[in-house]
């Protein structure tokens, strides 16, 4: 029902400016919740993360970065590896995204058009039944 | 910062004002670095995207820059605030005379698709000291308002 | 539960003929307007389980029904669950989501809260009609505040925003029954509210406890239940979980104290 994601590097650092959650609100869906800043520092947390959310169903893949108040490339590195390792499985990876800090990076260099785009949980297809 | 209230602290330095940061050269501090980045933009009246993109384009020419860093060695970031935009130069001390910064890597695409300008400074040997590894970068203010 | 049965089984038919309907039948409206003055009253206990966390409860209720709007619109009976598990979170969700754009964290003053709201509004109202983003003194001139407000603006919404928190919160309420949440309301709440000023604290951390911090509340899991998955005792899990709760406590200002 609920896994914690240890942090990868053991890095204080990382621990401490981003904070992840990966929950199954529904069966067959799988949610990682991203808040904080990604940067060379923090982003093989989140590679840990969203590693783990491509494992841990068969299902829909939805990550909320609604929280993440900065992304840089090396963000954006992981987020396309993520897209690509749930791409051999055949499914696209859903992002909820609904600020500037995270929609700018990921428009700016195409990277949105590897994903299924949202605004809000709901209309990535959370809080409903499957 | 409520006690600031001209949005161009630009024009109160002949067009152009400079404000130079030095870090060590460590990943930790970049966050701070880039704040300062954001905050400048801000002022300058850059518009939301701009800022949103200097932050991001600082952030990565310090992370390339931090990545072939002399073992405690300093970082120094300078940003010349002009009223249409700010160029930033970021250095940092290396070992090697030879070292550089590789532009075949996607960082290196973002930094360039983030900035208007972006170049690799190299000085052999910086003031008799140690050689040192820089990347400049420009980044204009959005377009005029209206 | 069952009560729901018995008070609403008259709309659950209704409910099936509007799922039916084409998207511009005109029968729809008036079948609508059936089903949410229906079902209004979940909305308004809704509403009122957020009632003392310093809104009116008039602004409650009118987010509240356009979660049940959403609730009635999304719904798909064929999918063989009742209206009411998907009807609940739906809504607590939209109320959740009216204050966290209101107030993304109990630490921002109230001037500062309303100073963002304002933003974010003139930043989309403006992007539409520039075609890019605004810059400042657009913002400043905009709203007719000084340009000073908005770079503070700005600042602090970068700083404070910490909604997300609240977010994976509301998460677990997609599996979480109606009699759950009515029974559960209170704790529920307080969560929330502890929630949103428990971050820096986990940080501070060591791996063990915030794993247990995050099972607990993230997860809703038993004290026992992460007894087994951490492989410590129920009474160790209880005792760190108390001195956790201390810290954030002592770290909390006394007026953010919610009682």
């Amino acid at each position: 029902m609920f896994d914690t994601i240890p942090s990868a590097t053991g890095d204080d650092a990382a621990a401490q400016a981003i904070v992840t959650a990966l929950t199954r609100p529904q069966s067959g869906t799988a949610l990682l919740t991203v808040a904080g800043e990604i940067d060379t520092v923090t982003a093989p947390h989140l590679e840990v993360a969203l590693d783990t959310l491509v494992g841990a169903t068969d299902g829909t893949l939805v990550a909320d970065l609604t929280g993440i108040t900065f992304l840089a490339s090396s963000g954006l590195a992981v987020l396309i590896q993520a897209a690509h390792r749930a791409d051999r499985s055949g499914r696209r990876l859903r992002l909820v995204v609904s600020g500037r800090q995270v929609r700018r990076p990921l428009e700016i260099t195409g990277t949105d058009q590897l994903f299924d785009m949202y605004t809000d949980r709901a209309s990535a297809g959370l809080a409903c039944d499957d | 910062m409520s006690d600031l209230d001209s949005p161009h602290p630009a024009e109160t330095l002949d067009g152009v004002s400079t404000v130079e940061v030095r870090t060590s050269a460590s990943a930790a501090l970049i966050p701070t670095i880039r704040a300062v980045a954001s905050d400048l933009a801000a002022r300058a009246d850059f518009d939301l995207d701009a800022i949103s993109d200097l932050r991001m384009a600082v952030d990565e020419a310090c992370a390339t820059l931090v990545d072939v860093a002399a073992p405690r060695s300093a970082l120094r970031c300078t940003f010349h605030v002009r009223v249409d935009g700010i160029e930033v130069r970021v250095e940092v001390e290396v070992d090697e005379p030879a070292a550089t910064v590789s532009t075949d890597t996607f960082g290196w695409r973002v930094l360039q698709t983030l900035a208007d300008e972006v170049d690799v400074l190299a000085a052999p040997t910086a003031d008799g000291g140690r050689p040192t590894v820089g990347i400049r970068l420009d980044k204009l203010a959005g377009d005029p308002p209206r | 539960m069952t009560r729901g049965d018995t008070e609403y089984g008259h709309l659950v038919p209704l409910l099936e003929r509007y799922a039916a309907l084409a998207e511009d039948d005109p029968a729809r409206e008036r079948l609508r307007d059936e089903l949410v003055t229906g079902y209004l009253p979940v909305a308004q206990h809704i509403a009122r389980r957020f009632a003392h966390r310093g809104e009116p409860l008039d602004d409650l209720v009118q987010v509240a029904t356009v979660g049940l709007i959403n609730a009635v619109d999304r719904f798909s009976p064929d999918r063989g669950t009742d209206f009411f598990s998907f009807a609940v979170p739906t809504i607590s969700g939209e109320v959740r989501r009216h204050f966290r754009d209101l107030g993304w964290s109990m630490r921002v003053p109230r001037r500062l809260k309303d100073l963002h709201v304002s933003i974010n509004g003139a930043v989309s109202h403006l992007a539409q009609e520039i075609g890019r983003a605004p810059r400042p003194t657009e913002i400043a001139q905009h709203l007719g505040i000084p340009v000073s407000d908005v770079l503070e603006g700005l600042e602090a919404s970068e700083v404070y925003r910490s909604s997300s928190l609240d977010e994976m919160l509301s998460s677990d309420a997609g599996s979480a029954t109606v009699g759950e949440l009515v029974g559960e309301a209170d704790a529920e709440l307080d969560r929330v509210d502890v929630m949103q000023a428990l971050r820096p604290v986990m940080s501070e951390l060591p791996e063990r406890e915030r794993t247990i911090v995050l099972l607990r509340f993230f997860g809703n899991r038993t004290q026992t239940q992460i007894a087994e998955e951490v492989g410590i005792s129920q009474m160790h899990v209880s005792r760190l979980l108390s001195q956790t709760l201390d810290r954030l406590r002592s770290r909390l200002d006394p007026e953010t104290r919610v009682g």
